[in-house]
């Protein structure tokens, strides 16, 4: 196991959601968990599946999607490093959607038993678990606006600012370049789009000066104008 | 026949042991959370994207949607709740309203002030997890909205709104039911599916042509349920409702 490996950044997201005290942060640091390591493009939960665990991203990308029968895939939210990819199987019996690494991936996987103990036992931790999900649940909300009744144009900008925002508060506030593994092709399945729509779309936002996108690296040079162009407002995030 | 009134949140007892069963004395508590019952009217707002909610709205009669306007002011629809759901438990913890709450009709609700609903959320583990619960299967069916309206066409977009309705009318645990009426308005189910009320109209009209559907106004029965679940791709596996026992079946 990896000597540096901790829950820490938990610990740290957690402590924006709810007031927690000294105890709460000593139990969530002391959480058992496994460390496992997953190639890019493996299957960290699949549909269907009785759940056992939970995972917590250490390192690398990861992203839920789901199958229409004939094979369409959606994406239906990203995770960066610190984010549970599950965190709702601690709580649910069977997974109702897939998860895989975007990139090779470090995760602790905490089993479920862990969860619970630590829900009953510490209602601030509770509280923190219960607002993830919570907010979740709003990200996911969004995204169906976003595939629902916003031009292409629109959707990936929004999802470009939500990333953005998100890898910000992560920790590395004063970036201007960000690592970014998603591939067009994710983009296009995370915005109901087609890959040649999506291509033509980040081309006009480059285009207009609002982004660059090349080599896995995404720099954002005009933030006020991207989060114009796609209708953002981070209500929704919840400070996340 | 003679009923008994019932208890208002009689049915939000229901729906919360769709999920997660609950004992005699957890479910006692629930029916003593206190209450303010009010009458709505349809289209008015029971919640504002923006508000700090001190409470949470359960539905007693008619039917909610929850929606979001986009910047141009293009209305997407998120979720439509019926009797015995709660419209916006996520305000118990959530500090500002993320999007709109509405009445779909004119009926009741009740409102539960949030302080007390998350004491008993404390107090009673097992009420507690079935809130949590029912929280994460809405969140679920968020997930399942999206890859409807992200990658199915509009004929499976509306089929597949169509057979998670019938899912959600049954009684715990229960066969979905084969005809209801249905709430909303061919622009509403636009809305809910990403599609223009023009193209809904088109699509209803096929299904029923080819027997998929037979409306009667505002009734709509579905005469080959099987052939629909396959055009709507519906698994209800996302709704994750509990097998029916024999244990829980004086509450259908």
């Amino acid at each position: 196991m990896d000597q540096t490996s901790s829950l820490a950044p938990l610990v740290r997201r957690w402590s924006g959601y709810t007031e927690l005290s000294d105890e709460d942060r000593n139990a969530i640091q002391r959480l058992p968990f496994a460390e496992r390591i997953a190639p890019r493009e493996s299957y960290l939960v699949r549909e269907g599946e009785p759940t056992t665990s939970c995972m917590v991203l250490l390192k690398g990308f990861a992203y839920r999607q789901k199958l229409v029968t004939d094979g369409a895939r959606q994406i239906i939210s990203f995770h960066i490093p610190g984010e549970f990819i599950d965190l709702q199987n601690a709580i649910l019996d069977v997974s109702d959607h897939n998860v895989q690494a975007l990139t090779r991936t470090q995760l602790a996987v905490v089993p479920k038993p862990a969860l619970l103990e630590i829900m009953a036992a510490r209602p601030a931790v509770r509280r923190a678990i219960w607002l993830e999900t919570l907010i979740d649940a709003s990200i996911f909300r969004e995204w169906v606006v976003n595939v629902g009744r916003r031009d292409a144009r629109t959707r990936i900008a929004h999802l470009l600012c939500e990333l953005v925002l998100r890898l910000r508060r992560s920790g590395e506030a004063e970036r201007s370049v960000w690592e970014f593994p998603i591939t067009q092709e994710q983009i296009a399945d995370a915005t109901g789009l087609t890959p040649v729509h999506t291509n033509r779309t980040l081309q006009s936002l480059r285009r207009d000066g609002l982004i660059t996108l090349a080599n896995g690296e995404l720099s954002v040079l005009d933030w006020e104008k991207l989060a114009e162009t796609g209708d953002f407002n981070e209500r929704y995030l919840h400070h996340s | 026949m003679d009923h008994p009134p019932e208890h208002p949140l009689q049915n939000l007892l229901r729906k919360l042991e769709l999920h997660h069963r609950l004992g005699d004395e957890d479910r006692q508590a629930v029916l003593n959370l206190p209450y303010r019952r009010r009458s709505v009217e349809a289209q008015s707002y029971l919640v504002r994207e923006g508000d700090a909610p001190d409470r949470c709205a359960v539905v007693i009669s008619g039917y909610a949607f929850r929606h979001k306007l986009t910047g141009d002011g293009a209305r997407q629809i998120l979720a439509i709740h019926i009797p015995g759901e709660a419209v916006d438990f996520q305000n118990m913890f959530l500090e500002e309203a993320d999007h709109n709450v509405q009445m779909l009709s004119r009926g009741e609700v009740a409102e539960i002030p949030r302080q007390p609903l998350e004491a008993l959320t404390l107090s009673r583990s097992e009420v507690g997890r079935a809130i949590l619960l029912t929280t994460l299967v809405e969140a679920s069916i968020f997930r399942e909205w999206t890859l409807n309206i992200g990658r199915r066409d509009a004929r499976s977009r509306i089929a597949h709104l169509l057979c998670e309705f019938a899912y959600r009318l049954a009684a715990q645990g229960m066969e979905p039911v084969r005809d209801y009426e249905l709430p909303m308005t061919q622009e509403q189910l636009a809305d809910a599916t990403g599609l223009t009320a023009v193209h809904v109209n088109r699509v209803l009209k096929s299904l029923a042509a080819e027997g998929l559907i037979e409306r009667d106004r505002r009734v709509i029965r579905f005469p080959d349920w099987q052939r629909l679940r396959d055009v709507g791709d519906f698994n209800p596996r996302y709704m994750h409702t509990l097998p029916a026992t024999d244990a829980n079946a004086h509450l259908g």
